[in-house]
């Protein structure tokens, strides 16, 4: 697929009317009104890579090295106006609501459910310098599902899930998602605080999809999650505390925390990582431009900005997460040179256990199995 | 006979409004003066409280669209889906959880209220400040901080093993004593508060009959000092109840996978399940419960002024 943008095709018209049809039954009754065709095509307006003022950036606490925004700064001569979210439905509900922000980081599902529903500007990676080392080096990426051709988005970081495990108490594992149900570690062992994170252990344990919305599979992955339960201790997203602090003999863990406990702990090797044989599911962020973004031409600078291997370099080094350019790989082998398995390689995103979308009464079916599992 | 004659000035005068009155122009000017005065308090809930609430039980109705966003309708799921047995595990641990927290306030709260208002002396004030002004920090930073000094390898542990007082398997954390004491330590001031409020209001001359009367310590503490604080004790139980049943931090930060609160699955449905109708049901459910333990505080404080009343 081209990643330029193209006039209107029939089919966008189409759903871009229904999308117009729909916001007028329901901008009485909903919060926010859905897109018309001419916002359509404003979305689709190629950006000009020029200052247009200043940065109104959105993401994550403390995801890019400060010194790399300083950089920024320097050489734009631009301001960067920072603010954070704390989760992907924290930051949907902001756009939502109106606030308008030059550049936001969603996931890869999240990518894929705002560009539907027309929240983001396109992005002509022609016209982005750096952009060849990450659509040249991940083939993976010149075309995700989440998001076809890329034509909203960027990839920014990749990490996988696995367990985290104390080496000195329980000593070698046997690289299965099984593991969790460890005799020894019987009572000490933590999930993620994170529907798709568990559903998506269960299945990939029983050999299911990893996003199944099928009710007879979840019955099953409730099932097998129901067996794990009274050997938790809990379910938490803050897996590296836990296995600082001595709560959790093992956990679930996202491999860019496991990196990042890396700088923290006095002696990494009494902690290891593994990623199960069964699966390790997948994940990115992308960079991505609201349709309603103010300084579009500055979003896209920062973009390249960011692309700059000087750039990737200090934010892998910061934040402990790999970026899918090329010419990084060395820079984050070395930084989790105890735990290989926190790399993300290409045949890891081959296997493209990504969670994906499901529909409305699929997505129903994974609350309740979710709230099946965690409250019991 | 002095605290006689102001009380009698600020409560309405005995016999409604006949009385009021009887007693001519000044006092209903009074009253339209009360009336004014209390009508930026009204506006403020009628705004806020009942438009939000309005909003929760409309929603309760609604459905997601594929963006996440709540959607107004007519849609009974969210109410059917509040059948599963999950819910009712959840909310009945919650109950439990929220009664046995007011119960230890209650026990905390005394001692601590009777020494300040009746042995505080000029340092009352002070003790007062150093009991609310560590509760200017933020709740969940504090929670945070006890989660970490509660930990299995942390300092409290640690010592405590060193003491031969607790082996390898004792842990705090992920537990349900863990839980209500995070409560605890969370609402125990609005305990004190009330209690302290009312005790300062106490006659010392009952207590002192009390004792005339031949009243050991503990049986004039239980029969005169107790019942004559009781509304400062229900008021009190009511703050700390309210709160801990809905409360989600401790829950999160103390507790494991046995001590899910129902606020915990509420906070669930909004931010990760994005499932905002679901979840304004299950407040609606909440409120419901804790409107019949309202009920049961209004019925007891209107006896109560009745009482007074005659």
């Amino acid at each position: 697929m081209s990643p330029e943008a193209h006039p209107l095709t029939r089919r966008s018209f189409l759903r871009a009317g229904t999308a117009a049809a729909l916001g007028l039954t329901a901008a009485g009754c909903g919060f926010a009104s859905e897109d018309d065709k001419a916002a359509q095509q404003a979305v689709e307006t190629p950006i000009d890579v020029k200052v247009d003022g200043d940065l109104v950036y959105f993401n994550w606490a403390d995801f890019i090295d400060p010194a790399v925004f300083e950089g920024f700064e320097k050489e734009y001569g631009v301001k960067v106006v920072q603010s954070n979210y704390d989760s992907m439905e924290g930051m949907a509900a902001k756009l939502n609501a109106g606030n308008r922000y030059d550049i936001i980081f969603p996931t890869a599902k999240w990518s894929q459910r705002l560009a539907a529903g027309g929240k983001l500007r396109t992005i002509d990676h022609g016209r982005l310098k750096n952009a060849e080392a990450v659509f040249g080096g991940y083939d993976y990426f010149a075309d995700p599902w989440y998001d076809p051709g890329s034509r909203h988005t960027v990839p920014f970081t990749m990490y996988k899930t696995g367990i985290g495990w104390r080496r000195d108490r329980l000593g070698d594992l046997t690289g299965s998602w099984g593991d969790l149900w460890n005799e020894q570690a019987k009572g000490k062992v933590f999930v993620l605080d994170d529907r798709d994170e568990v559903l998506g252990m269960g299945a990939l344990k029983l050999g299911l999809d990893v996003s199944t919305e099928d009710p007879d599979d979840l019955a099953r992955v409730t099932e097998t999650l129901r067996s794990l339960r009274p050997r938790l201790r809990g379910f938490s997203s803050d897996s590296y505390n836990n296995l600082l602090n001595g709560n959790a003999d093992m956990t679930q863990a996202w491999s860019g925390d496991m990196a990042a406990m890396l700088a923290q702990a006095e002696d990494p090797a009494v902690f290891g990582f593994e990623v199960a044989k069964e699966g390790a599911p997948v994940n990115s962020d992308c960079y991505a431009i609201p349709a309603d973004a103010q300084h579009p031409g500055t979003a896209m600078l920062f973009i390249d900005y960011m692309l700059r291997p000087s750039s990737v370099k200090k934010n892998i080094e910061y934040i402990g997460y790999p970026m899918p350019v090329r010419g990084s790989e060395d820079t984050y082998s070395a930084l989790v040179e105890p735990f290989p398995q926190c790399l993300v390689t290409a045949s890891d995103l081959k296997d493209d256990l990504y969670f994906r979308n499901a529909t409305a009464k699929g997505e129903q079916h994974r609350d309740t199995a979710w709230t099946d599992v965690k409250a019991g | 006979m002095a605290p006689r004659t102001r009380s009698a000035t600020a409560r309405p005068p005995r016999g409604g409004r006949a009385g009021g009155e009887a007693r001519g122009g000044p006092a209903r000017a009074e009253a339209r003066l009360w009336t004014r005065l209390m009508l930026p308090g009204t506006l403020w809930m009628t705004g806020f409280l009942l438009a939000s609430l309005l909003l929760v039980a409309t929603l309760a109705f609604g459905t997601t669209d594929p963006l996440g966003n709540p959607r107004f309708g007519f849609n009974p799921d969210n109410f059917a889906a509040l059948a599963e047995p999950a819910y009712r595990t959840v909310l009945l641990r919650s109950l439990g959880y929220a009664l046995i927290t007011c119960l230890i306030c209650l026990a905390v709260a005394y001692p601590v209220a009777y020494a300040i208002a009746l042995h505080g002396g000029r340092f009352k004030n002070l003790l007062i400040a150093a009991i609310v002004v560590p509760f200017f920090a933020n709740y969940l930073v504090r929670m945070y901080g006890w989660s970490v000094v509660l930990s299995d390898d942390g300092p409290l542990l640690g010592a405590l093993r060193d003491l031969g007082l607790a082996d390898d398997g004792t842990k705090i954390l992920q537990t349900g004593p863990g839980v209500i004491a995070g409560l605890v330590y969370g609402f125990v001031v609005f305990m004190i508060i009330p209690l302290y409020a009312a005790m300062e209001r106490m006659d010392t001359a009952l207590i002192e009959a009390g004792r005339d009367l031949y009243g050991g310590p503990l049986r004039t503490f239980f029969f005169v000092t107790v019942p004559a604080t009781r509304q400062g004790a229900a008021a009190g139980c009511v703050l700390v109840f309210l709160p801990a049943m809905g409360d989600f931090v401790s829950a999160q930060l103390m507790g494991g996978p046995d001590q899910i609160m129902i606020g915990n699955l509420i906070q669930d449905k909004f931010f990760q399940g994005q499932n905002w109708p679901l979840g304004s049901a299950l407040t609606m459910l909440l409120m419901a419960v804790l409107l019949l333990g309202m009920l049961g505080y209004l019925r007891r404080t209107r006896k109560d002024e009745a009482e007074a009343a005659r």
